[in-house]
């Protein structure tokens, strides 16, 4: 009887441990302590690499710790350049005075140079400077396998993939040193803005089905063996001395037809007008430009499946709608709204209207917002045209003010003690950075773009080097509100952990949840 | 002014390069931007600026204020 006791005891006991074990934290599973997050804010700047602002941030992996190797660049035959291409027509944008012009950056020696260099060019960071390629294609031609030292070879703009600036005294400088800032944080997918705001909410490629066949046709580029480069053409400069770089066809699609630079949203407001006759609330399909509406799975559409609260706020974006574009301000970004290019969110659908909101000019909408207490659990700003930090449209200071204000009204937010904020960039706008990114699948990672987390969680003045990409932020927030995973999160954790790489992180390294 | 060079001064100012093509006719190129702009650039050299953006396009290329065929 006592002996049948205890077995009976140790089988509870057994039993007790088991269930016990499976609800222990598996490796995968969301870090403890995640739930008291309640609002997730995304800020989608643009067009910075890491080394071009935080090149110098105490304890980040910046320029100083760079190799001799990978801070010289190299000629398309693969020589080391005797010195950097000129700037091709200046470095300041058309207007600037005084400028900076072509001759003045004749014989830069080939290494980066710092355009706010009281002893250099000296261009303040309030001046809008010339802007790079920063294309599918040639960000792939750019890295080099990850040596990052055919920046200039493959760029437009001659010596300028190599310029970076002193940010030491800008407001966001001073939110990185407050909170966390990412130094290992790249780019979800090569290229531009299309491509990457496109991986910021589906972490896919957009397609465009039929497209030999379609008015596109002629925007399909030609690639040769390797498949992850441009054909050149054979009237091409041969040095990077002699001019820009030439291509056979340098488009929008791949050769199999998934749209990777800029193509415009089918519903307005687009960067097409509508078809002569035809519904006013759409882009001409027939413009070659015009990409088909995409119904691949968003993280909108996920974070609507579990009822979590949400929305994309668009600077400027009523404002386009209502007087049209105008430049300098607000200088509306078509292809800088990814919703507006599926099918789920097309004009007239309650979840176009319930989840694309208007930000505001200067965000002003979004700040309202953000002051009553009235943000959805999920939020991403997208600042308008002129506060976005773009090259050859915008400079970096007032899109730093103006962001640095949005974080300070965030601060004061009622949803501040239970709020996760990140700040990041896009792309890296053609610009040259030194890590190079992890080996992963087709679509990227790309270059390596500053990241910088806010939140009363965040662990105070810290660099945090966990490997992380855009995609990342879409792991915080399917870990956060358990929802389905996006596949191409799915399909770049799998060729991440194929190459050999560290498993890309979600966020949560720069953070005490305990 | 050929296409070549439009197509280096409207994106130095940040509006991508979006579509380039000989144009219907066969004799001269069309470029379209991301801003909306449509540039027809004749290879006798003309160049005519028209879409959203036209009016930044035609300032950045000093082309006269009201867009026309030059």
């Amino acid at each position: 009887m006592k002996r049948t006791l205890w077995l009976a005891l140790f089988s509870s006991t057994l039993a007790l441990c088991a269930a016990a074990a499976a609800f222990a934290a598996q490796p995968g599973d969301p870090p403890d302590g995640i739930s008291k997050i309640e609002t997730v804010v995304v800020i989608f700047a643009e067009n910075r690499a890491f080394d071009n602002l935080y090149g110098h941030f105490p304890g980040a992996e910046g320029i100083d710790k760079a190799s001799q190797e990978s801070l010289q660049q190299r000629d398309r035959d693969g020589s080391v350049l005797s010195e950097l291409p000129p700037v091709w027509d200046g470095l300041t944008a058309k207007g600037v005075t005084p400028p900076v012009t072509q001759a003045m950056t004749e014989h830069l020696p080939n290494a980066p140079f710092t355009v706010n260099d009281a002893k250099g060019f000296n261009v303040a960071l309030s001046v809008t400077t010339h802007d790079l390629w920063h294309r599918y294609y040639q960000n792939q031609m750019q890295i080099n396998g990850g040596k990052n030292d055919m920046f200039v070879a493959w760029a437009d703009s001659g010596a300028m993939p190599m310029s970076n600036w002193d940010a030491s005294k800008t407001d966001m400088w001073a939110v990185a040193q407050k909170y966390v800032l990412d130094d290992h944080f790249f780019m979800g997918g090569f290229g531009g803005s299309f491509f990457n705001h496109q991986w910021l909410i589906c972490a896919c490629a957009p397609y465009y089905a039929n497209a030999d066949k379609s008015p596109a046709k002629p925007s399909i580029s030609v690639t040769d063996d390797s498949g992850t480069a441009l054909k050149i053409a054979d009237n091409s400069p041969k040095s990077a001395g002699d001019g820009i770089p030439k291509f056979v066809s340098d488009g929008n699609l791949t050769p199999d037809f998934y749209a990777v630079n800029t193509m415009q949203p089918p519903y307005q407001p687009s960067g097409n007008d509508p078809a002569a006759g035809g519904d006013p609330l759409l882009a001409d399909p027939a413009k070659p430009t015009t990409l088909p509406p995409q119904t691949e799975p968003t993280i909108g559409d996920m974070l609507s499946l579990k009822h979590v609260s949400w929305a994309w706020y668009s600077g400027a974006w009523q404002y386009t709608l209502d007087h049209g574009n105008h430049t300098p301000i607000p200088n509306f970004q078509y292809h800088h709204q990814p919703f507006n290019y599926y099918a789920n969110y097309a004009p007239g659908t309650e979840a176009r209207r319930e989840h694309l909101r208007d930000g505001g000019v200067g965000g002003a909408s979004f700040i309202q917002a953000i002051d009553d207490g009235a943000l959805p659990q999920v939020s991403f700003y997208k600042p308008q045209g002129n506060l976005n930090e773009h090259s050859g449209y915008a400079d970096i200071q007032a899109g730093d003010h103006h962001i640095a204000d949005v974080i300070a009204h965030l601060e004061k937010s009622p949803q501040w003690p239970h709020m996760l904020v990140v700040v990041t960039y896009d792309e890296n706008g053609g610009i040259w950075d030194h890590v190079a990114p992890p080996k992963a699948d087709r679509w990227g990672p790309g270059t390596r773009i500053p990241a910088i987390i806010v939140s009363p969680f965040a662990k105070h003045g810290y660099v945090d080097h966990t490997p992380y990409d855009t995609t990342s932020i879409l792991r915080f927030i399917t870990e956060r509100f358990e929802l389905p995973v996006l596949r191409g999160i799915v399909v770049r954790d799998r060729a991440v952990a194929a190459n050999g790489e560290p498993p890309l992180g979600d966020l949560t390294g720069g953070l005490d949840l305990n | 002014m050929d296409a070549d060079r439009i197509v280096a001064l409207v994106t130095a100012a940040g509006i991508e390069l979006t579509d380039r093509r000989r144009n219907a006719k066969g004799d001269g190129w069309s470029l379209s931007f991301a801003s909306g702009a449509t540039v027809e650039v004749g290879d006798d050299g003309s160049v005519r600026a028209s879409g959203k953006g036209a009016r930044t396009v035609t300032r950045l290329l000093d082309l006269p204020t009201a867009p026309r065929s030059i």
